[in-house]
């Protein structure tokens, strides 16, 4: 029993630290572009201005 | 900008996957034969169902898109398609580590392994092709027909061990074997749970699609101004 706890233990952590690692990618992922997007808004309405 | 995952969301799916580990770990009686590794079977087996839903629900959302060419159809697609690629990863990861300890290798070359390992290489091969393929609309057909051939492949992926020899167990959902009462009354908890997740992962992915989206049409307004 003991033996196999080792394994139960892995594959638990290994699921769990997929999602969250993945989560974690998304959460990366959308603040960076969040960032790009408020950038281009910005350009767009000093372009806008200037015309 | 409209958050991905409502608090309340996120925190009834938090509760629920919670409450599924203090039921797998705490209160389903263990297996007689393989013992306290079974529990794998639990995640194992709900993260194989949340996959194929999602896939499902990707090639129909794929199937709407060629039908109406609406892009917020081409990001649920792609939405459900990656998160169901990490939750059909999941589920191979885990019947590895559950079949070392009962079969005595983590992988064998049986029909319903190697159909499971080909879904996840499709959805694989999807993602790759999303990423090498520039022009938005002709990405968002060529992903959807990809999709849709994923999609067709999980009732061959499912029905596998009854179609061919295999080492794989037979199917517990509609497979004609018994249960332990509390032992299925936990794999649809934890299925619940799972798809819970599965539904917050998607909204958080079809969120970036959106921006990526916006980022697009805003880069188009500033060359076309400059």
């Amino acid at each position: 029993m003991e033996e196999n706890l080792k394994w139960l233990w892995a594959a638990f952590s290994i699921a769990w630290a997929l999602h969250i690692g993945y989560l974690g990618l998304l959460s990366g992922r959308t603040r960076k572009l969040e960032r790009q997007l408020e950038d281009l808004r910005i350009q767009l309405s000093e372009q806008a201005s200037d015309q | 900008m409209r958050e991905s995952i409502p608090k309340p969301l996120a925190g009834a799916t938090l509760l629920t996957i919670l409450a599924s580990m203090y039921l797998i770990f705490n209160w389903v009686p263990t297996e007689a034969s393989m013992g306290i590794v079974q529990r794998i079977f639990y995640i194992h087996v709900s993260s194989a169902a949340v996959a194929f839903a999602g896939f499902i629900l990707g090639g129909c959302a794929a199937i709407g898109y060629l039908a109406n060419r609406i892009g917020s159809r081409d990001d649920l697609s792609v939405a459900c398609n990656e998160v169901g690629l990490l939750f059909a990863c999941v589920n191979l990861i885990t019947g590895s580590l559950w079949a070392k300890p009962v079969w005595g290798v983590y992988w064998a070359w049986d029909a319903r392994l190697t159909a499971m390992l080909l879904l996840a290489l499709i959805y694989a091969a999807y993602l790759i092709l999303r990423q090498s393929i520039t022009e938005p609309g002709q990405r968002a057909v060529v992903c959807a027909v990809v999709s849709i051939f994923g999609m067709v492949d999980v009732p061959i992926v499912y029905m596998a061990n009854r179609w061919w020899r295999t080492q794989h167990p037979a199917p517990v959902i509609g497979g004609g074997g018994s249960l332990d009462p509390r032992m299925a009354f936990v794999l649809f908890f934890t299925m619940f749970s799972l798809a819970m997740l599965f539904w917050c992962l998607v909204r958080k992915r079809r969120r970036l699609e959106s921006l990526r989206r916006n980022i697009d049409g805003l880069r188009r307004e500033v060359q076309a101004l400059a």
